[in-house]
C-alpha cells in the first residue's frame, strides 16, 4: 500500500514538475490586453469581421494599431470597453439590421412543385430554379436562419423568416447565404423597406403571389426626398442613404408592401426655446406641426413620422427627437 | 472482360419499350424550339415574329466556337420569339414558336445529294456544326468541338457509345436495330474526320440482338464490343476504362488519353448531316415508365410539346413524376408544357411506387456508396460536407471528379440525396470562383 502510494505519488510529482517547467519555458507570449479585448467581443466566431474568429480579430486589433474594428456585431458598450483597453478610438457601432424583402408565405405565394431534397434554399434553387411559383420570392427552407450565428432569425409558420430585431447585429451572413438576394441590411431605427423584389409584370405576378409590389410607383411620387427608386418593371426600392424615415410611402402603398419594424423617433418642440418663426411648419412634409406666429409651435405625434427635417431647419435648435 | 470499379445493378425495366418498333410522331400544329439546346456559348435568334420558315432552315446564329444553331422542325410561320420553361434549367428561356403550315416543305436545296467521302476534313466539321449536332446521349455538348482535338493531342481510338445503361430507355437500342447502316456510316465519317482507321462500337450485353445486327453490318475496321451489364457502363470515363483500360486523369477529358466517344444517335445524325445536309430536327426517344398508358419509342421533331407526346402514348395513368432522360441521371420536370430537345433521350413517367419520395436521415457510415462509386470517391463524406456547405474541404477530396451518375444515392439505405448534396457543393464552389474572378 505504502509502496503503491509512493510510486504513484512520485510519478505525479515528476509529471507536475515537467509540466510546470514547460509552462514557463514554452509559454506563448501574448499581450495581456488581447484576452481582455477577446472578452469584450461577441464570441460567436461568425467570421463576418474578415478574420478567422473573435480571437483572431482580438489579436489583430491588439498587435496592429491600424486594424479597424470590423466586427459588425459589437454594441456601444463593448466598443467603449475595447477602446479603453487599447487606448484608441474604435469608431461607432454598425447601425444596421437584416430585413426580409418578401411577404409571400405559403398561403400568399404557393409553390409550383413539391420539393424533396436537402433542406437548404441553395440546394432547392438548383432544382428548376426553386419550388416557389414566384422566381423572386422566399424559398422558405430557412438557410438564413441556419447560418445566423446570433439566433436572430426564426422561421415562421407561414414559411417566411422573421428577424428578431434585438438580437440581429447586421453581420450580413444571411444576406450572403440567401440564393435569391431577398435579405437586405437596413438602418436599425425607422427601417423602411419594400417587402418585395419581384421583377415580374404586375399581371403575371398576381397569378403567383397576392401580396407583392405591383410597381404602381405611387410611393416614389409621394416621397419628398426622392429616396424611392421605382424603375419600370421592377419592385420599388428604398435608397437607405436618402430615406428620412418620414413614412409617407407606407400610408399610400395600395398593397401595404412597405413596412417598418421599429418605430421612428418623433420630433418634440421645446417651448422655452421656440421663437415661433414657423419654418418647421413650412418644411414638415406631413403637416404635423401647427401653431401661431411668435408663440411656441406644437408637433402632433399622431401625424409626425420622424423625418427630422424640422430639426435641421430650426434656427434656434428648439426641436429634438423624442426618445421616450 | 475488363470493367471499371464500382457501379450498381438497378432493375433494367427495358422490357416496357425494348421490343416496340419506332413510330413516327405526326406533325404538330405548333413547335416550341428552344434557342439554347447545347452546352456552351449561347446562340442568337435570327428570325422574328411573322417570318415564313421552311423545314431545316437555320433559326439561330451561334455565338462562339462552342455553340451550334437550331433549325426549323417544319415549314410554317414564326408566331413569336418568346419564352418557355427549359427542361434542363427549369427557368423561362428564349424559344422560337413556329406555327406549322402542314406542307412540311424542305428549305431550298435540302436534302442535298452528295458523296460525303469526297469531302475534306474541314468540310465535314463545317457540315456537322451547321447541322447543329450535339451529343445526343443527354449532355448536348457540340459534336464538332469533340471532333476537333486541339494541336498536340493525338487521338488513336474512337468509341461509338451504344451502351445505353440507363434503366427504362431503349432509344439507342431501337436505332441500332432499325437503322444500323446509319450508325455505321456515321462512324466511318467520324473516323475520317479524326484520321483513324478503326473504331469500336460499344453495346451493353443486355442487347444481344443489337450486338448481332451491328456485327453483321459492321465492316472489318469497326469492332463491335459487348460489355458487362453494369450501371454506369455508358459513362464516358467508365467506358474508356472498360474498353482500353486507360484512366482519364482527374479534371481531364477523354482526349487526354487519346480517345473520343460519340453516342450512337450522334453518329446517325452525323451521317444525315454529311450525306444529305439534313440538320438535327428530329430524334428517337423512348416514352416509357408505368405512369404512361402505352409506352412507345417515337421519332419526334425537336420542339414538340411533351403534353402532346404523352397524349400520343395514351396519356398519364397514376403518374407521380416526369423525368427527361433516365431515372438515374435524368431531370425531373414540374410541367408538361416543355418541348422535346436535341438531348431528350427519353421521357420517363414514374408511378409513386417507382419513385423514392421520402425524407432522408443522417449518414450511418455504412460505406455502401463508397463501394458503388465508379469514380473512387467517398460520397458519404461529400454528402456530410454538403449538409454544411463546406465546399473547400470537399474540393480536396475530389468534389469536381464526381460524374453525378447517382450510384451512391441509389444504394444509400438512409435515402440521402447524395448527388443533390454534391451538386449543391459544386454550385457553391463555382459561385465562390466567379466571385473571386469578379473581385
Amino acid at each position: 500500500m505504502l509502496t503503491a502510494t509512493l510510486v504513484v505519488g512520485g510519478i505525479g510529482a515528476v509529471c507536475a514538475l515537467i509540466l510546470g517547467i514547460s509552462l514557463v519555458t514554452f509559454a506563448v507570449k501574448m499581450d495581456a490586453r488581447e484576452k481582455e479585448v477577446m472578452d469584450n467581443l461577441p464570441g460567436a466566431n461568425c467570421g463576418a469581421c474578415g478574420f478567422a474568429g473573435c480571437a483572431a480579430l482580438a489579436h489583430e486589433l491588439t498587435v496592429n494599431p491600424d486594424t479597424r474594428m470590423t466586427c459588425p456585431a459589437v454594441n456601444e458598450k463593448m466598443l467603449q470597453a475595447i477602446g479603453e483597453i487599447l487606448g484608441r478610438d474604435m469608431g461607432g457601432v454598425s447601425p444596421v439590421i437584416a430585413a426580409v424583402r418578401c411577404r409571400g408565405g405559403r398561403q400568399e405565394a404557393p409553390v409550383r412543385y413539391e420539393y424533396v431534397g436537402p433542406r437548404d434554399c441553395r440546394s432547392a434553387q438548383l432544382i428548376a430554379g426553386g419550388p416557389k411559383g414566384c422566381g423572386y420570392g422566399c424559398l422558405g427552407l430557412g438557410t438564413c436562419a441556419t447560418v445566423c450565428p446570433f439566433d436572430a432569425m426564426v422561421m415562421g409558420e407561414d414559411g417566411l423568416p422573421r428577424v428578431i430585431t434585438d438580437k440581429c447585429t447586421g453581420c450580413g451572413k444571411c444576406v450572403d447565404a440567401c440564393p435569391r438576394d431577398i435579405i437586405a441590411l437596413v438602418p436599425k431605427t425607422g427601417n423602411y423597406c419594400v417587402g418585395c423584389i419581384s421583377q415580374d409584370a404586375p399581371k403575371d405576378m398576381k397569378k403567383i403571389c397576392s401580396v407583392g409590389c405591383i410597381k404602381c410607383g405611387i410611393c416614389a411620387d409621394v416621397c419628398p426626398f426622392e429616396a424611392i427608386v421605382s424603375e419600370k418593371g421592377k419592385a420599388a426600392r428604398i435608397d437607405q442613404d436618402k430615406c428620412r424615415k418620414c413614412g409617407l410611402c407606407v400610408g399610400v402603398c395600395p398593397v401595404s408592401v412597405i413596412t417598418s419594424r421599429t418605430a421612428p423617433e418623433k420630433a418634440r418642440i421645446i417651448p422655452q426655446k421656440c421663437k415661433g418663426c414657423g419654418i418647421c411648419e413650412q418644411v414638415c412634409p406631413v403637416e404635423a406641426i401647427s401653431g401661431k406666429a411668435k408663440e411656441p409651435y406644437r408637433v402632433d405625434p399622431g401625424k409626425c413620422m420622424g423625418c427630422g427635417l424640422c430639426i435641421e431647419k430650426c434656427p434656434t435648435e428648439a426641436i429634438e427627437r423624442d426618445n421616450t | 472482360m475488363s470493367a471499371f470499379k464500382g457501379g450498381v445493378h438497378p432493375p433494367e425495366e427495358k422490357a416496357l419499350v425494348r421490343d416496340k418498333a419506332i413510330e413516327t410522331f405526326p406533325l404538330s400544329p405548333l413547335y416550341h424550339v428552344l434557342v439554347q439546346q447545347h452546352l456552351g456559348a449561347p446562340a442568337r435568334p435570327i428570325v422574328k415574329a411573322g417570318d415564313q420558315v421552311k423545314k431545316g432552315q437555320v433559326l439561330t446564329e451561334p455565338m462562339g466556337f462552342v455553340s451550334v444553331p437550331v433549325h426549323a422542325p417544319t415549314s410554317g410561320r414564326v408566331r413569336d420569339v418568346g419564352k418557355m420553361v427549359h427542361p434542363v434549367t427549369g427557368l423561362l428561356s428564349p424559344c422560337i414558336v413556329i406555327e406549322a403550315d402542314g406542307n412540311d416543305e424542305w428549305a431550298d436545296g435540302l436534302p442535298l445529294e452528295r458523296d460525303p467521302f469526297s469531302m475534306a476534313k474541314d468540310e465535314f466539321l463545317e457540315a456537322i456544326r451547321n447541322a447543329g449536332i450535339v451529343g445526343m446521349g443527354g449532355a448536348t455538348f457540340p459534336t464538332h468541338v469533340k471532333l476537333s482535338p486541339p494541336e498536340g493531342k493525338s487521338i488513336d481510338t474512337l468509341i461509338i457509345n451504344g451502351v445505353e445503361c440507363e434503366p427504362y430507355l431503349s432509344s439507342d437500342h431501337r436505332l441500332m436495330l432499325e437503322e444500323p447502316e446509319k450508325v455505321i456510316k456515321g462512324t466511318k465519317v467520324a473516323m475520317r474526320v479524326l484520321g483513324l482507321d478503326r473504331a469500336v462500337i460499344a453495346i451493353e450485353g443486355n442487347k444481344p440482338d443489337a450486338v448481332r445486327v451491328m456485327k453483321e453490318k459492321a465492316p472489318r475496321e469497326i469492332q463491335v464490343s459487348s460489355l458487362a451489364v453494369k450501371y454506369p457502363q455508358g459513362s464516358e470515363k467508365q467506358l474508356i476504362k472498360a474498353l482500353t483500360n486507360r484512366e482519364v486523369p482527374s479534371g481531364g477529358l477523354p482526349m487526354d488519353v487519346g480517345t473520343v466517344v460519340q453516342n450512337a444517335g450522334t453518329a446517325a445524325a452525323i451521317w444525315d448531316a454529311c450525306s444529305s445536309g439534313i440538320p438535327l430536327i428530329e430524334r428517337i426517344t423512348s416514352v416509357t415508365g408505368r405512369g404512361v398508358r402505352d409506352p412507345k419509342n417515337i421519332r419526334v421533331r425537336v420542339g414538340t410539346v411533351v403534353r402532346d407526346v404523352i397524349e400520343f402514348c395514351g396519356g398519364l395513368e397514376g403518374a407521380a413524376k416526369i423525368i427527361f432522360g433516365g431515372p438515374m441521371m435524368g431531370i425531373a420536370q414540374f410541367t408538361q408544357e416543355i418541348p422535346v430537345m436535341k438531348g431528350t433521350s427519353g421521357i420517363l413517367v414514374l408511378t409513386e411506387k417507382d419513385t423514392n419520395i421520402s425524407d432522408y436521415s443522417a449518414c450511418i457510415s455504412c460505406g455502401r456508396c463508397v463501394e458503388a462509386c465508379p469514380m473512387g470517391l467517398i460520397p458519404s463524406t461529400l454528402s456530410k460536407l454538403g449538409e454544411r456547405g463546406m465546399w473547400e474541404e470537399a474540393s480536396k477530396i475530389g468534389l469536381m471528379d464526381c460524374i453525378e451518375c447517382g450510384c451512391c444515392t441509389y444504394v444509400c439505405p438512409a435515402r440521402r440525396p447524395i448527388v443533390h448534396f454534391i451538386k449543391h457543393l459544386k454550385a457553391l464552389s463555382r459561385a465562390a470562383a466567379s466571385k473571386k474572378k469578379g473581385a
